[in-house]
């Protein structure tokens, strides 16, 4: 540890580490453009020169290593001056477009312009003309006129993916970022270079022109669409009356987890995200000769737990089956486990889950669902389904996702539900499977609610709503109403009232989840 | 006046052949070093001589020498700077193409006191003929059992290998001489880590000019002490400067380091040419403030140029008379490093082409009242805050262009 002074203030920081970081663990923020904790200082945007006592010249911030009792001041005239100066330069020759920016408002520049700049332009020569429109990857479009060349995109694709796509071509006021002619930036990851860049150069079609970044509410939750568990921000609308609320979710950025995702996420978490708002289900429908009943909640239970206890009267408990899946929480899993498997001893407790696709060898994992790990963990020993079999000893069958669908096909499907007396769907999304269920319930996603996922390197992660969701509810509601109404141990079962309650009761009981 | 040591045999026919320069007792300063010295005596030497790095930066050359690391599991390297981008230089090139043997002599001391058996001679791409000089020498050299594996009985291995710059000014910086010899784009690095601990392939580096480098076989056979008397005690030898512009005799001039600059100019160069009056003079290369005619009384070395508030840099004295406008040549400067900024850090970038746009308004007649402070206060605001020295090389001559000059480039403004 050294001693050093930042502002006056004396602090104890790690050996090693720069002005930079030391200021920001501090609380004192020093701007930044071409620095990202990612990468190696850059240096060249300028903007982050501090004052250091018994130094003639301004150093950076991001780039020098802290001596015990160096004096530093980053808020002192000349620095402020400096700031304003590079402000100064870079705004000179930026095309101050903001109004048609999708940056605008979560823009680096407007911000220090904001807090260090506010002067009147003194440029009376005309600006460089440069290309506004040039594509440099499937979704991703470059203004050059915005750029003020940070690099940031060329050492991400140097560093992080490695492809090594861009550069800085040309020399001086003309240089520019480019890529290879004719050739997209063509990986996983290029997504996180509209998040990347600190100014609107780089923009993405996927959200170009559709908002603005002042109306989106930005909450947190993990990207349930593969096993890494990446930590991310869902943007959304929160709506205002004039528009419907077709679509809540305008986009996914990555969230800092240096244990899972570091600063990233990859594209296919980033850009699918429509499974939020579309094709949800909204209704507990009861489906009766081709005609839909919208049912509460109470009477669709009502419905589960009486043919579970006449089954369960006449002896035939083993001829219940429930089909789990692994997008399903820990304490969801775990609920499941303890309802179906120790309380009502029910044998056929299957698991369908969506196939496994190729991973990328980053963050992109083989598994397409987030808790396989947390299954494993629980230690539920889910079946492999086989719907001839299934068919011949279910009765009554509980399904949890709509995965089976991505399994088998649907007309074998039907001839084995043909078979099987009730059967109650719980799903988040609307698909061919409604149709030959009983009773659909629609469940909430793991953006809309609380909960924990196992990721692949079996780190334990809580997440709360991020979304709102009135007409779905989560898994592990509808489990504990279920054991209520079935008055299975009532004195366990009572206390667990929340997924908090929930994990803090499986650390009890698995050491993994301590 | 003049004191030609380096320069001494210039006019001998076919020096750079190594038969004539061996007549010339050439390779002797070799043969002592490699068989009489051991590598710590070179370094000591070099350091007691204050040999001052001919580059631009003046920086002692046994100092830089010494910070690289001597017991390390990477290679080293040495790297010639032969980029001689500053202008108004031009005396690398002489040497070069008049005595390549002397540069290679330099080399080879260097790396033997240094302990590096490979070093590049980064030599600007306009050189083209001097760079097949330098290919021809390094050959012969070879021949002669100079280069190559056990120089001379000694043990020592090294190779020398000639490199040619793709024509940017800014690859004359070392660290972007690194990056462009590496194959890269010429971007200055950031400092620190300096290139004697992490410099060419992260390796530890020795980057000297080539002028420094053909100082090292004198001060090996005659002594640091007889260098040093060459010159002062703190800037020991001579300096080669390179005069130009409204002079008699433009060209070189081997002078003691300390030499009078009107001196230079009116007896070494011949005085101005075509009678004219001298209104000012860049004394070392085009990053170098201007001084004007008042000014010139001045002797010739780091400190004293320092002390005048400009620099010695390259020695490249470039003489102006009373009938070039002053906007003119703060055109050339304005031009000039906002033709040649790399483009990398931001002052630099839009500062140098805010500038000078700013004057190719002024000299399009339309400037208006505010214009020389606009660039005074831009110029203010590049100077110290850039990556690498290129932002002040454009801010200082600017600047003393500017403020020295304030009266006559007021004429040009709209009052």
């Amino acid at each position: 540890m050294v001693k050093i002074f930042i502002d006056d203030r004396e602090l104890e920081v790690s050996e090693g580490l720069t002005i930079l970081r030391a200021a920001e663990g501090a609380g004192i923020p020093i701007p930044h453009f071409c620095y990202h904790p990612a990468f190696a200082p850059e240096g060249s945007c300028r903007m982050c020169l501090v004052e250091i006592e018994g130094l003639p010249k301004l150093e950076l911030a991001c780039s020098t290593v802290v001596r015990e009792g160096m004096k530093v001041h980053t808020a002192s005239e000349k620095v402020i001056e400096a700031r304003k100066a590079v402000l100064e330069f870079l705004l000179a020759e930026h095309p101050l477009d903001c109004p048609i920016c999708d940056k605008a408002g979560e823009c680096k520049l407007q911000d220090y312009f904001e807090a260090y700049g506010f002067f009147e332009s003194q440029f009376k020569e005309s600006k460089e003309k440069r290309e506004k429109k040039v594509r440099i990857s499937q979704n991703l479009i470059l203004d050059r006129e915005r750029c003020i060349l940070c690099t940031r995109c060329v050492r991400f694709l140097n560093e992080i993916t490695r492809t090594q796509d861009a550069g800085v071509l040309d020399r001086g006021i003309h240089s520019e970022i480019a890529i290879y002619e004719s050739e997209f930036i063509d990986n996983n990851y290029a997504g996180n270079l509209a998040e990347l860049c600190p100014v609107g150069a780089i923009t993405d079609t996927d959200f170009r022109f559709k908002t603005r970044a002042w109306f989106l509410v930005k909450k947190e939750s993990i990207c349930p669409l593969c096993s890494r568990g990446c930590n991310i921000f869902v943007d959304f609308h929160p709506g205002f009356a004039r528009i419907p609320m077709a679509q809540r979710v305008y986009r996914i950025r990555a969230r800092e987890n240096p244990d899972v995702n570091q600063f990233w996420i990859c594209d296919f978490g980033r850009y699918h995200y429509s499974y939020l708002d579309q094709g949800r289900q909204d209704k507990i429908l009861l489906k009766k000769q081709g005609r839909d009943t919208e049912l509460s909640w109470e009477k669709a239970l009502l419905i589960i737990t009486e043919k579970i206890k006449s089954l369960f009267l006449f002896k035939k408990r083993s001829r219940v089956g429930v089909v789990l899946n692994t997008w399903l929480t820990n304490e969801e899993l775990f609920l499941a486990d303890k309802i179906f498997r120790q309380e009502l001893s029910v044998e056929n407790i299957y698991v369908v889950d969506p196939p496994s696709e190729k991973g990328d060898c980053f963050l992109l994992t083989e598994e397409r669902t987030p808790n396989s790990r947390g299954l494993k963990e629980i230690g539920l020993p889910g079946l492999t389904l086989d719907l001839g079999k299934l068919a011949a000893q279910t009765d009554l069958l509980l399904i949890f996702g709509s995965f089976l669908v991505d399994r088998f096909n649907l007309a074998d499907i039907k001839i084995a539900f043909d078979r099987i007396g009730t059967k109650i769907l719980f799903t988040a999304h609307k698909s061919a499977l409604d149709s030959l269920v009983d009773v659909v319930v629609p469940t909430q996603l793991i953006a809309e609610k609380s909960g924990s996922l196992s990721n692949v390197i079996g780190k334990v992660q809580s997440f709360s709503p991020a979304l709102y969701n009135s007409s779905g509810l989560p898994e592990w509601k509808l489990l504990l109403d279920l054991a209520k109404e079935l008055k299975v141990n009532y004195k366990y079962f009572w206390q667990l009232n929340s997924p908090q309650a929930i994990l803090r009761e499986m650390g009890r009981e698995i050491p993994f989840f301590k | 006046m003049e004191e030609k040591i380096l320069t001494r045999d210039f006019g001998l026919k076919n020096l750079f052949k190594i038969e004539v320069y061996l007549r010339q007792s050439g390779y002797k300063a070799v043969e002592k070093a490699l068989q009489q010295m051991k590598p710590a005596g070179i370094l000591d030497e070099v350091k007691k001589a204050n040999l001052r790095g001919r580059g631009g930066a003046g920086f002692p050359a046994g100092v830089k020498w010494g910070f690289v690391p001597q017991k390390t599991d990477k290679p080293k390297y040495l790297c010639v700077n032969a980029d001689e981008g500053e202008p108004g230089t031009f005396k690398d090139r002489y040497i070069m193409s008049h005595n390549p043997h002397l540069l290679l002599e330099g080399i080879i001391i260097a790396s033997f006191g240094v302990g590096i058996h490979s070093a590049f001679i980064y030599i600007r791409g306009e050189y083209e003929a001097i760079a097949e000089r330098l290919e021809g020498a390094i050959a012969e050299a070879k021949a002669k059992g100079f280069l190559g594996k056990n120089i001379l009985g000694s043990g020592f291995d090294l190779d020398v290998v000639v490199h040619r710059g793709a024509g940017a000014y800014v690859c004359g910086e070392e660290t972007a001489l690194l990056e462009s010899l590496e194959g890269k784009r010429g971007h200055p690095r950031l400092k620190p880590p300096f290139p004697a601990s992490i410099g060419l392939f992260q390796c530890p580096t020795v980057i000297n000019n080539v002028e420094t480098l053909a100082n090292i076989p004198f001060i090996i056979l005659k002594g640091a002490d007889w260098f040093v008397k060459k010159g002062l005690p703190k800037d020991g030898g001579t300096r080669i400067f390179g005069v130009s512009g409204m002079v008699k005799n433009p060209g070189i001039y081997e002078l003691p380091l300390g030499t009078n600059l009107r001196k230079i100019i009116f007896e070494a160069a011949g005085g101005m040419k075509d009678g004219k009056t001298l209104k000012a003079v860049i004394p070392g290369g085009m990053s170098a403030p201007i001084l004007r005619a008042d000014e010139i009384d001045l002797a010739m070395d780091f400190d004293s140029l320092a002390g005048a508030g400009s620099m010695l840099g390259s020695a490249a004295v470039i003489v102006i008379d009373e009938e070039t406008p002053i906007l003119e040549v703060l055109k050339a400067v304005a031009k000039f490093y906002s033709h040649e900024s790399c483009g990398q850090c931001t002052p630099c970038r839009i500062g140098t082409s805010w500038i000078n746009k700013i004057v190719g308004r002024i000299a399009a007649g339309k400037g208006e009242k505010d214009d020389l402070d606009a660039i005074i206060r831009l110029a203010e605001n590049i100077k110290g805050k850039t990556l690498c020295p290129l932002g002040d090389a454009a801010a200082l001559p600017i600047l003393s262009i500017c403020r020295k000059f304030k009266l006559e480039l007021e004429g040009h403004l709209s009052r």
